[in-house]
């Protein structure tokens, strides 16, 4: 093989990859040349010089992570005078340190100390210095300790910092032995570190440590350690659990694997407290004369099987519906679906994607024939340009920007299209800021300009675009409409940034786009992914590895939810109900009469909020979710909850929404069930169990199964959850070739049609999903959006996350680590506009819209332009979801959450 | 009877140095408008023919570093190529470049340009220390001079060779002088030193080819193109050709600069050109090439000051820094303020410098107290210092040793005796 070298370590002949370090190879051949400096993900430093090597024909010493293998290269790594200058090194970086341990870390420097006998002190050389030094300790991080006199600066964290995250916090204040590491100007609590733990997980001694559970990481105890699947956003980190007694008292990232690497955000590292939390749910609650009573599990499952049957036999089958999670398993919540199927009797099955990417799915449905992003986390890394757009990525999807930062790092453009400042832009190349809702103008202005400028991929638009050149005409036709000038017009966006955008883009060999939020959540949110998509196949940048289109998913399991089958229009693996077909195919799985299948489309989640306002659905299931907040326009929401005759709520923590429950189930958090997840790069990763549930809480698919029982619909009986997931593979043909053995270490990406598919990184290399195997054009002309700040309403209110929060604060704020980094709510607002409105920055404000009203505080902050502002919507004291619209997009039913007008007001 | 030989010195002190027309009286740019005559590498040859050294302190064949650079710049066509001009001039005892730039300034422009246009770079800079204000002040006036006379900037003299020179500050980092760590400060980036290889006409500033040379060095150059090579290999030594401006400070009645030939005895320096020793008092020794150099005894007073003679002896060249002790001052003192030196100036990046600067220091201290391990504590230092010199990242932690082991070899003795006869010098 032409890319291998070989080399000589010692006499021993190992072959090297071409450009391999030197110390990498001979540590992948177990010869245990000692360091400290290096570690695999970093750029080599040469700072411990621990690895000192000879080389034939070379004099002196050498760093051997700092060299390059070459053909024939005769390396000495361990002789005497080598292995004398290690133990002097070693020695000499002893006597600048503090020994004292509280033993709660992994010390790789502790250990190199011990195998060169150093642990004796009557072995040592040097007298210590350390104590003369007077370096200090940082405790002012809320989740980290650094202590300067344990530090080796070996430069691991600052590196972890900045080429691993991408931040840049850290770096060495003085000089010489007076050295130490610092965040930002010197105070790490003061900095912008925004406490991912990346440092943490590097330090190979105990100088940087975090500050929970301290008393109980002494590491000779023996602790259980368990790898899963991180509970909060989409990216599906790989993590490994920690465990003391039954408690989880560390969170590390797992290196080697994908999607992460051993990267986590701050949510994923340190956010795990809610698992243990007193205020779980350990026991069935029943309402009776409005308060809640414990029940046993008999008691509350009769009684809700009674109820349920009742409300059939009363009102018909559609008088029942249920959400599933998005925070629980494939396994959870492909019984759920199985369940409202075969015991509802109808496809009255949704959940919160319909509020995040129902848009999204639906166009790329359409016009790719598949809903799933295209491509796969790491092809943001060698990515020639990078088109974020209406996506807080740094925030939402904190791993996911790591790697479009790397991306950038390594010599990608990146355009930011939002019309809020996110963190992300300090990364970009160009930051196109659109006033909000006019985005499908920007984009067409951007197809114009490639139009204009001949830097369409012809070729493409004529071998993968069904009608080919002709469906290009009648695009072109459409954004012809749409010169900068009018854009600029329109969005405010300079006509310069929409030239350079273009070109970036078009021109790139390479080109992903990240969409989001701010784009689905729309009334216009299919048109306007659908006009994202006309914008990849006019420039040819999607159908190659590292090109495409994606939607990073915000839950840890929105992708796999939808996936087996909690949409009402399909079963899992995206098959149509309404063909009889289809319902034959899966009667005979589900061992159940075709007929009882119903063939009818079902509702979608706001249409059942709607509904049951309207009289239409009496009876709810409601797992794992919270649409008491997430919902829009909560007023009606809660007056539509409020009209069910017999509501349950299955969740791990009492909610807004389980408030209103009739009984309450106690579900498992996913460090206490086994199962999978499926991530915005449709990997099927392994959930595993690390601690029991408190109390009385069941599994939830034992609680579904058992329901269906009691419903006298019974399942067959799954003796664990890899049988329920043979199942799903069963009736999912892309997920066919999916098995737990076959997952063990790394998650698969469907599609995986056979056991000996190796799995997907990129959609559609060959062919588009469609039934034409080509992609569809779908020119889409730019409306002004119906909503519109007016006299009475003259700000207009966009909504969010941050990145210390997640979705309602069920978990996030259960974790101390989290809520001392953010715990209040507030509304960005222009400069400007608090001077025009006569309050002051931190003011206690009322904020109105024509749905509701609500009260925060105001933030002065430019990251939004003058006229708009900014919520997050996790607070339920401030729940911003009063103020929004349940208006929907006509083609996926999605609510327009980044829109409306309100007015702000001192609080009285 | 030794002379003064100048090249880089030939018009300090004869000509204004903030007037470019008297520069160019006395055949200034001459070079230039040669050099652009010629093919560039006819300049990179001649460079290399006359055996130029680098004036810094390593003495690397200056035509070597220019050959390296722009065939670096044949393998990447298209690719950038920087000239940096290394005016950090930081070495204690060192004071070369200073003269050079505050009374002849152009001299380095002309050689910059030369040096330039010979690898094709089209960007320069020159990192000045940034307490030399007056070199500045006369650089940033030269560098405007050159410009307005088309000696600078866009199609230099209608050759269609295009350059333009910025300036950098210091920020009174020793370490920033060696030439890795001066391009990671030019970065914007902190002075840590970077791993080698890559070296700098490979993958030099911002990764791209990049030609570093000191100002005395490119300061020889326009007398090279006007004289040629062969002139040049007649003046200094067979294998350190060419002149060299030595200071000379310390114990001497006249401390100052001479630009000699190479393989000028030390004697001569300090008798005829310094004046001889400070009233009369016996030569004890000399720190040659400052705090990174090392001490020589009288009996080496005959030696010959090029870099392969005085490598001959153990002892180097450097930045041609002479320091001179008279026998009443301390070997100890000196030492220690070397160490202490070091101790400040290490970055702290790698692990045997940091420690070992410091743990040095301390060293250091026990032999001034009162302490009866004192043969230990001598060995020790040479013990560490030998262990820093093998495993330091990069040169400054590898330079300790050359004052402790030149001390050591030829004042053992003095740095074992009690200290209370050292106590002036405390």
């Amino acid at each position: 093989m032409d890319d291998r070298v070989i080399i000589f370590i010692d006499g021993e002949e190992i072959s090297a990859r071409q450009g391999e370090n030197l110390l990498a190879a001979a540590q992948r051949n177990n010869i245990p040349i000692p360091s400290l400096c290096y570690h695999r993900k970093l750029t080599p430093t040469g700072a411990c010089r621990l690895c000192i090597v000879k080389i034939k024909g070379k004099g002196g010493l050498f760093a051997a992570c700092t060299l390059t293998v070459a053909e024939g290269m005769a390396v000495t790594a361990f002789d005497e005078e080598l292995e004398a200058a290690r133990r002097d090194i070693l020695d000499y970086l002893l006597s600048e340190h503090n020994e004292s341990s509280d033993r709660s870390y992994e010390d790789e420097f502790k250990a190199l100390v011990v195998r060169y006998g150093l642990d004796d002190p009557a072995r040592r050389r040097f007298p210590a210095v350390w104590k003369t030094l007077g370096l200090p300790i940082d405790d002012s991080s809320p989740v980290l300790v650094y202590d300067a006199s344990k530090c080796i600066k070996c430069f691991r964290c600052i590196k972890a910092c900045g080429e691993v995250q991408g931040k840049h916090v850290l770096s060495m204040a003085n000089r010489g032995i007076q050295s130490y590491i610092v965040a930002g100007l010197g105070v790490w609590g003061a900095s912008e570190c925004d406490g991912c733990g990346e440092c943490i997980q590097l330090c190979p001694t105990g100088a940087i440590v975090e500050k929970p559970n301290r008393d109980l990481l002494v590491t000779e105890i023996p602790e259980k350690r368990v790898i899963s699947v991180c509970p909060y956003c989409g990216v599906g980190c790989q993590i490994e659990l920690v465990v003391k007694g039954d408690r989880i008292v560390r969170v590390n990232g797992v290196d080697g694997v994908k999607p992460n690497d051993g990267r986590l955000c701050v949510k994923g590292r340190f956010g795990y407290a809610y698992v243990g939390h007193k205020d779980r749910l350990t026991q069935p609650l029943i309402k009776r004369n409005g308060q809640f009573q414990p029940a046993a599990w008999d008691e509350a499952l009769d009684l809700i099987a009674r109820q349920f049957k009742a409300i059939k036999a009363k009102y018909g089958n559609n008088a029942l519906a249920g959400y599933a999670s998005a925070k629980t398993t494939n396994e959870d919540n492909y019984l759920f679906q199985k369940f409202i199927r075969t015991a509802f009797g109808n496809n009255n099955v949704d959940y919160c994607t319909r509020l995040c990417h129902a848009s999204t799915v639906t166009a790329m449905l359409h016009a790719l024939g598949s809903g799933a992003g295209s491509n796969s986390i790491e092809d943001y890394e060698t990515a020639d340009c990078i088109l974020v757009t209406g996506n807080n990525m740094v925030e939402t999807h904190p791993v996911t920007a790591t790697f479009v930062k790397r991306g950038v790092a390594a010599g990608g453009n990146l355009i930011v299209i939002d019309p809020r400042w996110t963190p992300l832009v300090k990364y970009a190349d160009v930051w196109l800021q659109p006033k909000l809702g006019t985005d499908i103008a920007l984009l067409n202005g951007l197809m114009n300009v490639i139009i204009r400028e001949a830097w369409i991929d012809e070729d493409f638009i004529i071998r993968r675009v069904e009608r080919g050149l002709d469906a290009f005409e009648e695009l072109k036709v459409v954004v012809a409409d749409y010169p900068p000038d009018i854009v600029e017009a329109i969005t405010g966006v300079a006509q310069g940034k929409l030239l350079t955008a273009a070109r970036l883009f078009a021109r790139a060999d390479k080109a992903l786009i990240a969409t989001g939020m701010g784009c689905s959540q729309q009334t216009t949110g299919t048109h306007l992914v659908h006009t994202l998509i006309n914008l990849c196949l006019i420039s040819g940048q999607i159908g190659t590895i590292g090109s495409g289109i994606n939607p990073p998913r915000g839950q840890n399991n929105v992708q796999g939810a939808s996936d087996v089958g909690c949409l009402p229009m399909s079963y899992p693996g995206y098959i149509p109900v309404a063909d009889v077909a289809n319902r034959k195919k899966v009667a005979a799985v589900w061992n159940v009469p075709h007929e009882t299948l119903c063939g009818k489309v079902g509702l979608t989640t706001v249409e059942i909020m709607q509904a049951a306002h309207s009289g239409g659905i009496k009876g709810m299931y409601i797992m794992g979710e919270n649409p008491m907040l997430t919902d829009p326009n909560l007023n009606h929401a809660r007056d539509s909850i409020q009209r069910l005759e017999f509501l349950v709520v299955q969740d791990i923590f009492p909610t807004e929404t389980s408030a209103f429950a009739d009984v309450i189930l106690p579900g498992v958090a996913f460090a206490e069930k086994n199962g999978t997840f499926v991530n915005s790069d449709r990997r099927v990763s392994r959930v595993r169990r690390a601690v029991d549930p408190p109390g009385e809480a069941r599994q939830d698919w034992e609680i579904i199964w058992d329901l269906a029982r009691r419903m006298g619909c019974p399942m067959k009986p799954y003796g664990n959850e890899a049988e329920i997931f043979d199942e799903i593979a069963a009736v999912t043909p892309f997920m066919a070739g999916i098995a737990y053995h076959r997952i063990e270490r790394e998650g698969i990406q469907w599609p995986c049609p056979t056991q000996a598919h190796p799995g997907t990184p990129t959609m559609f290399l060959k062919q588009f999903n469609t039934a034409s195997g080509r992609a569809i054009l779908h020119p889409v002309a730019y409306v002004p959006q119906t909503e519109k700040a007016d006299a009475d309403y003259p700000f207009l209110l966009n909504t969010g996350r941050i990145l210390y929060h997640y979705h309602t604060c069920t978990m996030s704020r259960r974790s101390r680590a989290l809520t001392d980094f953010s715990n209040r709510s507030y509304v960005l607002i222009h400069p400007d506009d608090i001077t025009r409105i006569g309050l002051k920055n931190g003011a206690r404000v009322k904020i109105a819209s024509r749905q509701g009203e609500i009260s925060t505080r105001l933030k002065a902050s430019s990251e939004v332009l003058p006229g708009e502002l900014f919520m997050p919507f996790h607070f339920g004291e401030s729940p911003v979801n009063e103020l929004t619209r349940d208006e929907l997009d006509p083609d996926s039913k999605i609510a327009p959450f980044k829109l409306t007008a309100c007015r702000v007001s001192a609080y009285q | 009877m030794i002379k003064q030989h100048h090249i880089a010195l030939r018009n300090v002190g004869r000509i204004d140095p903030a007037s470019i027309q008297d520069y160019m009286d006395r055949g200034g740019y001459d070079a230039l408008k040669k050099a652009l005559q010629t093919a560039s590498d006819k300049v990179v040859h001649a460079i290399t023919q006359s055996g130029l050294r680098g004036r810094g302190g390593a003495g690397f064949s200056t035509g070597l570093k220019k050959t390296y650079t722009s065939q670096a710049s044949c393998v990447l066509l298209e690719c950038m190529r920087y000239i940096v001009c290394n005016a950090d001039e930081g070495e204690p005892g060192t004071f070369k470049d200073r003269i050079i730039m505050e009374g002849d300034p152009h001299l380095l422009v002309e050689g910059m340009v030369i040096a330039a246009y010979a690898v094709g770079a089209e960007r320069g800079y020159i990192y000045i220390r940034g307490e030399y204000h007056q070199s500045i002040a006369m650089i940033r006036n030269a560098l405007v001079q050159a410009r307005t006379h088309g000696f600078l900037g866009n199609n230099i003299l209608g050759s269609g060779f295009s350059l333009d020179i910025e300036i950098k500050l210091g920020a009174g980092s020793y370490l920033c002088g060696e030439e890795l760590t001066l391009l990671e400060s030019l970065e914007g980036k902190r002075g840590y030193p970077r791993i080698k290889p890559p070296f700098p006409a490979e993958s030099g500033l911002f990764g791209k080819p990049t030609l570093i040379n000191n100002v005395e060095t490119l300061s020889h150059i326009p007398a090279i193109v006007i004289n040629g090579a062969r002139w040049y290999r007649r003046l200094g030594t067979e294998t350190s050709p060419g002149t060299k401006i030595f200071t000379i400070s310390g114990e001497v009645n006249n401390p100052g600069y001479a630009e000699v030939q190479m393989g000028v005895s030390l004697r001569d320096l300090i008798y005829r050109f310094a004046g001889g020793m400070k009233d009369g008092k016996p030569f004890k020794a000399a720190l040659l090439g400052g705090a990174a150099g090392t001490f020589v005894p009288e009996s080496l007073l005959d030696v010959s000051m090029d870099f392969d003679a005085l490598k001959a002896k153990d002892a180097v060249l450097g930045s041609g820094a002479v320091i001179v002790m008279s026998n009443d001052q301390p070997i100890l003192t000196m030492l220690a303020s070397i160490l202490r030196f070091f101790e400040h100036e290490s970055c702290g990046k790698c692990v045997p410098c940091r420690v070992g600067t410091k743990q040095l220091v301390d060293l250091l201290k026990r032999l001034t107290g009162a302490d009866d391990n004192r043969p230990d504590h001598v060995d020790a230092l040479v013990y560490q210092s030998e262990l820093m010199a093998k495993t330091s990242l990069c040169p400054l932690g590898q330079s300790p040793v050359l004052a402790i082991k030149s001390a050591v070899r030829y004042f053992r003795d003095e740095l074992e005796i009690p200290p209370i006869s050292q106590s002036r010098w405390r």
